[in-house]
């Protein structure tokens, strides 16, 4: 077909480097705050610094989070352009910087330089309030997230909630109301319709979305993120995805446990094996309503009618230039970091490795690195590196960009829904599945010894 | 249900909005004023003319030979048919013999062009249904390697004026045959690639199945012509129907559809045919005589013998039709275009009456206008 | 316009080219509705503009023969390029068109294009008629004489939009270059120019607006 592999290495090492960079900069900034001032202070100053300290270790996650967004976003805004070039037979920006890696650093600053327009009979303060409105939702609903994809690091733990992925989906629920106010206050009837629709959408795919996780909750037993993402710890099998649980006393006959642990996990016999492959397909069927419904919540093609270019120009943001778009287009795309976080966390075992520990220490080689790595200098002295943190995050980074790049692949293939198919799509096929799947979890975990 | 409406006095305005002349999905220029009951459409009004060129007036104040280089710009998409129905007319009255090498050659270029300009169709086709980033990029791969070849016989990749009164322009090597048919051989197999794609996804078919139905009573009320007009199940190829230059020496059939043709059936109909154009440039390209290729002399003073008459061919869009009035000068008198996408437009008001707003451009983008083609 | 310059000259060689232009491609038009006989008086004038000029008036073909059954006169002018040409009075235009259309043994019922020609003393409303089902075609024009036009009139010709929506678009375009009135049209609006456009730009006295910069442009085309 097309030789395209040269393209593919570009793409990777695009990744590579801007991934490296990101969180690099994001953990010395979170370490500097945190860890590395206290100590210094601490040292010179003694228990007298103590009152600063606990300020400076409060102020970590939040400061970790703002320096975190936006160089984020500007690099899915980049991978994006990259990856659709790459599977539209085009080529993507290369011009500005190294292979075009520069490119949406110089898109930031031509929008935080453009001229802020209002339209003349639009409703200033609405106007303006809208993209804020929409974008404090995506930071507010990060916030929680921070604990369970570092695997409840001691410098986020504070932020860990015990009704976690209930505040994410709460904040997750605001930027409806930023839509529409952007779409009323544009004063352009294409905003207006595109800010209706969006509330409409919000509203229909909202119902599958939680009904997903709150199946993934049931199989749980609890809200608390960093719960849930410690417990599907131990492989693949582990994860929420395959079963939630269900498939946990197979991982452990598998990893040494035999058939008493099976006995354990499966009392009922027969009858528990079914149910325990019944939960898997919910499960499954769990994660896919999940993607569904959040591909609609954050207005992504096939869902992306708010904002239908053939239809209506731009849908809610036609009206809005410079700082203001920036901001609703820097939203947009935390929506997306921050929807694949908890997709994550919920389905795909946070920061746990797939490959379970019993094959794991077997490899040779790794448990010495990890040993290696905790009594280093850098661990043991200056906690610069904590070896459970550094996997978690580097299989969370894995995940959670493998997702954003499947959100982009979809893109690249699906037109766009109408907006009375998508309305029924919603409620007469994800809606009732939703239930469906939830009322067969509540049943078939019984059958079942979850979690040990 | 209305009735309930009524007694509690619940009152809803419709609006109406500007959709254009800058707007996406117009494909260029044109501007609808749309009434809207909410999201159902009311009623259409097309206004035109802001790509208006005077193209007619410059027939009659240029002379033949200047006049040939610009009507290219008529329809961009597919220049080859906008010269060919020129030359025709013009041809018809001079009374000019073509060599037959050049009709092949007419042939060919201009089904060429037509795989282009559908190709290009199918591309804005799947962006104004939302695949904003994705298909659309494919068929322009295609389209880019057959300019290539068009320009190498023309000198340009879409003005081509290629095709003149009294024959074609150049005379391409052998190895230009060779070329065109390695690109023939590969291009079948890249339309089955769309196809995968495109034909059999569900979103794609519940955007189009049942959408904007075209009634033969109603295409026929409204004059309308091209694959909008087969895949409403009447059997009108010019091609065919009324056979011009060599199409009556190749082996073809005209693409038709059983029943009333909705979105989807006039998709398929372009699909079909570019498979079709494929087969014909085939035998074309078997078939070409040697010989010469200009039957009149190419000058800046050429005359055209006095009288009237009208010619048309099928173009991509339908009945291209050039009616010329001479008086035997160095200008035409009347210069008058039968422009397909004029004539098919004309129909949108009916089709889009009473379907959502999302459907104006699943049905719009159908019908395959061309605002330089609409406003001329 | 060269149009008047040389008619003796346009005349002479326009006969028999055409003839030998139909016998060298015969399956470029197969389409001729060839009337049986050609009347010598159509060598007399290829141009269509001036119905005064035959001095014998033809013989009417296949459809003059039909509107002649149905009690509508028609008159025969010179073939254009083969296809028969006919002039209808302006108040039997609707009559004629819709039995045209609707008769099941003429059946011409793809209307092509309306355009209007400002001729040399007469507007034309030329109506190019096709079938989507045989292969006959035919040429309807009417004839607006200049001198019966009042001054600061428009020529009236009757609309066809009403029972034709084919004829819809292209009369509002001929009204808007040409400047002929459709009575009874339901919207007779400028089409391709701006509402506010003043004058036809497909007219003869048409004055274009020039700007002062053209003007002095010794290779504008104007």
């Amino acid at each position: 077909m097309f030789a395209n592999g040269d393209e593919i290495f570009k793409i990777s090492r695009l990744t590579i480097a801007w991934l490296t960079i990101i969180f690099t900069i994001v953990w010395m900034v979170c370490w500097g705050v945190g860890i590395g001032l206290p100590m210094l202070l601490t040292q010179q100053l003694g228990d007298q610094a103590n009152l600063a300290n606990e300020i400076l270790r409060a102020v970590t996650p939040v400061i970790a989070i703002l320096v975190f967004i936006p160089i984020n976003a500007m690099f899915m805004v980049l991978i994006e352009r990259r990856a659709l070039a790459l599977w539209t037979v085009r080529k993507g920006p290369n011009r500005v910087g190294p292979d075009g890696n520069l490119q949406t650093a110089a898109d930031a600053v031509k929008l935080l330089l453009k001229e802020d327009i209002t339209p003349t009979g639009a409703d200033a303060a609405m106007h303006t309030f809208a993209p804020i409105l929409f974008f404090a939702p995506s930071i507010i609903g990060a916030v929680p997230l921070l604990a369970a994809v570092t695997n409840d690091h001691p410098l986020f733990h504070i932020l860990n909630l015990p009704t976690g992925i209930f505040y994410v989906l709460a904040a997750g629920a605001l930027p409806v109301v930023a839509l529409v106010m952007a779409g009323w206050a544009s004063n352009n009837k294409y905003s207006l319709v595109g800010g209706l629709r969006s509330a409409a959408q919000a509203i229909s795919y909202e119902i599958p979305l939680v009904l997903s996780l709150v199946t993934v909750c049931l199989m749980a037993g609890t809200l608390d993120l960093v719960k849930i993402a410690q417990q599907q710890a131990g492989g693949i099998l582990n994860w929420n995805l395959l079963g939630g649980g269900a498939l946990v006393g197979l991982n452990q006959a598998i990893g040494g446990g035999g058939a008493k642990a099976l006995e354990a996990a499966y009392p009922m016999g027969a009858v528990s094996y079914v149910c325990a492959g019944l939960l898997v397909c919910s499960l499954i069927i769990s994660f896919w309503l999940y993607l569904t419904g959040a591909c609609a919540e954050i207005n992504r093609i096939p869902f992306d009618l708010p904002e239908a270019e053939s239809e209506l120009v731009s849908g809610y943001n036609t009206e809005y230039s410079g700082m203001k778009f920036a901001i609703f287009f820097l939203a947009e795309f935390t929506n997306l970091f921050v929807v694949a976080s908890v997709t994550t966390v919920m389905f795909l075992g946070g920061g746990d490795n797939p490959i379970p520990p019993y094959i794991l220490d077997k490899i040779p080689g790794i448990p010495q690195m990890v040993a290696a790595i905790r009594e280093s200098f850098l661990c043991q002295n200056l906690h610069l590196i904590n070896p459970e943190t550094l996997f978690a995050t580097l299989w969370v980074i894995a995940k959670v960009y493998g997702l954003v790049i499947f959100a982009i692949l979809i893109r690249a293939t699906l037109p766009r829904f109408r907006i009375d198919q998508l309305m029924a799509f919603g409620w007469k096929r994800l809606i009732p599945l939703s239930l469906i799947v939830f009322i067969i979890v509540v049943f078939a975990r019984e059958f079942v010894n979850i979690h040990g | 249900m209305a009735t309930e409406i009524q007694e509690i006095d619940l009152k809803t305005d419709e609006m109406i909005i500007n959709m254009g002349p800058q707007h996406p999905a117009t494909h260029g220029v044109l501007r609808l004023l749309l009434t809207l009951d909410g999201e159902t459409v009311k009623h259409v009004e097309p206004v035109l003319g802001h790509l208006h060129r005077a193209q007619e007036w410059q027939g009659q104040n240029r002379t033949w030979f200047q006049y040939q280089a610009l009507i290219d710009r008529v329809d961009y998409l597919s220049g080859m048919f906008t010269s060919w129905a020129m030359a025709r007319a013009c041809e018809q009255l001079d009374g000019v013999t073509v060599p037959e090498r050049a009709e092949y050659m007419r042939v060919i270029v201009s089904e060429m062009n037509r795989i282009t300009s559908h190709l290009l169709w199918l591309g804005t086709y799947l962006i104004d249904l939302g695949a904003m980033f994705g298909f659309p990029f494919y068929p322009f791969r295609e389209r880019e390697k057959l300019f290539d070849l068009l320009e190498e016989i023309a000198g340009q990749r879409m003005m081509f004026n290629y095709i003149r009164i009294g024959g074609v322009l150049r005379d391409p090597k052998p190895a230009w045959f060779d070329k065109l048919k390695a690109f023939l051989d590969e291009f079948p197999d890249r339309i089955d690639e769309y196809e995968t794609i495109v034909t059999q996804n569900p979103i794609f078919l519940k955007r189009t199945k049942g959408v904007g139905i075209l009634k033969q009573s109603v295409a026929t009320d409204y004059g309308v012509t091209g694959p909008c007009l087969r895949s409403s199940g009447i059997a009108m190829d010019l091609r065919r129907t009324r056979p011009y230059s060599v199409y009556p020496d190749l082996k073809f059939d005209v693409i038709t559809f059983d029943k009333e043709g909705d979105t989807w059936d006039r998709y398929m109909a372009r699909i079909l045919e570019m498979r079709q154009c494929v087969d014909i440039i085939r035998q074309c390209v078997e078939k070409i005589p040697t010989g010469d290729i200009m039957g009149k002399k190419q000058m800046a003073g050429m005359r055209i013998k006095a009288g009237e008459g009208f010619a048309a061919v099928e173009s991509p869009r339908g009945v291209l039709g050039c009616y010329v009035t001479s008086s035997g000068g160095e200008k035409a008198v009347r210069f008058r275009w039968r422009n397909p996408s004029f004539c098919n437009l004309t129909i949108l008001p009916e089709l889009l009456k009473g379907c959502p707003l999302s459907d104006i451009m699943a049905i719009f983008g159908s019908i395959d206008i061309i605002l330089p083609d609409v406003d001329r | 316009m060269t149009d008047e310059a040389k008619p003796e000259e346009a005349k002479s060689d326009a006969k028999p080219e055409e003839v030998k232009s139909e016998a060298a491609k015969p399956e470029a038009k197969p389409a001729d509705a060839k009337p049986a006989a050609k009347p010598a008086a159509a060598a007399a004038a290829a141009k269509p503009a001036e119905p005064a000029a035959p001095p014998v008036p033809l013989e009417p073909a296949k459809f003059g023969q039909f509107l002649k059954e149905h009690g509508i006169s028609s008159e025969r002018l010179p073939d254009s390029c083969g296809v028969e040409t006919i002039v209808v009075a302006a108040d039997q235009l609707e009559k004629a068109m819709r039995l045209l259309r609707n008769s099941s043994e003429i059946k011409l019922d793809l209307l092509l294009t309306v355009t209007g020609v400002d001729s040399a003393d007469t507007f034309d409303s030329v109506y190019h008629l096709w079938s989507y089902s045989h292969l006959d075609q035919l040429v309807v024009k009417v004839l607006t004489k200049k001198a019966d036009v009042a001054e600061g009139e428009l020529p009236a010709v009757p609309s066809l939009a009403n029972f034709w929506s084919a004829a819809n678009w292209h009369e509002r375009e001929t009204y808007d270059l040409v400047g002929i009135r459709y009575s009874s049209h339901p919207y007779l609006r400028r089409i391709l120019n701006p509402w506010d456009w003043e004058g036809h730009p497909l007219r003869r006295d048409y004055k274009q607006l020039v700007d002062a910069l053209n003007d002095k442009n010794p290779h504008s085309m104007r």
